[in-house]
């Protein structure tokens, strides 16, 4: 009988333990193999037929995190860009802060015409806070209208 | 003589040591004005007239009432009503001139510009061609300058704050940049560009 009441005590207390661990950790939280499926490096077109461009970069329509400070610090949640009343292009991109820490950070968009061309100069840098695990949104607009076809968005921690 | 004889060549002696200092100084060097630069403060920089000025003007064309009128509205942008109410010193046109320019050269036919800052020059001109002292040009005659639709105002304030233990120094900069109608007063676009800065280093803007 005293066994027994040990034994009954002993999972009261490992049953107690076991509600103290689970603490929740603070949204959002970010998993680093998806971080590492976000940077898929494409071959730019060949400038010749059959003379693939030795440089490797993100494809077109992304974000690319252009600094190794923040590279596994941030997740892009979203990116996407729509047309404005004007025709322009506006580019709009939410990212999170997977850590602990706030950080600053800054983006600018190169937009490209059908051939793959930039179609205008690069934006210049916009700066972004974000607090701890938390996310911001990043737009840029485009001067150009009809010939933007494409866009780079390049992210990295504020100097 | 033999007293002069020795202080004169004490003297050749110790020009002999003075020798040039044969070396480079520190070398200016540019810098991208879109980054932070090498001397950094809590006021406006370089960094942030190119950033707010390309926010602006970009921002600008998606308003269609600016950049998608039947016909290009005349616009003025220049200094005269974008005041300075901040502890920033800062040469105001540096920020009206870079928008004026880059959204001319963006704009490409979307807005039209009149130079009201150089009325008085162009006011001269017309004068000259209508007395007769020169002749009138290519380009033809305008009965009159060519009045505004829309004019730049805006305002730069700041909020400061110096902690005196540490000397360390924050300040919070707002800009607003307002376009207004010229006939109606109604403002028919806006935009903000706000910063916080703090540092302790000691940086004399001129």
């Amino acid at each position: 009988m005293k066994k027994f009441v040990m034994a009954a005590a002993g999972l009261a207390g490992i049953s107690a333990l076991a509600g103290c661990a689970q603490v929740q950790e603070p949204a959002p939280i970010c998993s680093m193999a998806g971080i590492s499926a976000q940077r898929q490096l494409v071959a730019l077109p060949a400038a010749t037929p059959f003379d693939p461009s030795p440089l490797l970069e993100m494809p077109l329509n992304s974000v690319s995190i252009t600094d190794f400070n923040v590279i596994n610090k941030l997740f892009v949640r979203t990116v996407s860009a729509q047309r404005t009343p004007t025709g322009t292009v506006k580019v709009i991109s939410q990212i999170i802060n997977c850590t602990d820490y706030p950080l600053n950070i800054e983006g600018r968009t190169q937009f490209y015409d059908q051939a793959q061309a930039p179609s205008e100069p690069v934006s210049a840098w916009k700066r972004l806070n974000l607090a701890a695990r938390t996310s911001n949104t990043y737009s840029e607009s485009s001067i150009g209208t009809k010939n933007v076809q494409y866009y780079m968005v390049e992210v990295r921690e504020t100097r | 003589m033999r007293r002069l004889m020795i202080v004169a060549s004490a003297g050749l002696l110790l020009s002999a040591c003075q020798t040039v200092q044969n070396s480079a100084g520190a070398p200016t060097t540019y810098q991208d004005p879109a980054t932070l630069g090498a001397v950094k403060g809590v006021g406006i920089e370089s960094q942030d007239i190119v950033s707010m000025t390309d926010q602006m003007m970009r921002d600008m064309l998606t308003e269609p009432r600016l950049a998608n009128a039947a016909t290009a509205p005349n616009v003025i942008i220049d200094a005269e009503y974008f005041v300075n109410e901040s502890s920033s010193r800062i040469n105001r046109n540096s920020i009206t001139d870079r928008l004026r320019v880059s959204l001319q050269r963006a704009s490409q036919g979307r807005l039209n510009f009149v130079g009201r800052h150089y009325a008085n020059m162009v006011q001269s001109e017309r004068n000259l061609k209508r007395q007769g002292v020169v002749d009138k040009g290519t380009t033809g005659t305008a009965a009159a300058q060519r009045g505004g639709d829309y004019r730049l105002g805006g305002r730069i304030t700041s909020l400061d704050a110096r902690d005196p233990r540490t000397g360390m120094m924050s300040r919070y900069t707002q800009i607003i940049f307002e376009m207004a109608d010229l006939e109606s007063g109604d403002i028919v676009w806006s935009g903000i560009y706000e910063f916080s800065k703090a540092g302790a280093d000691d940086v004399i803007y001129r």
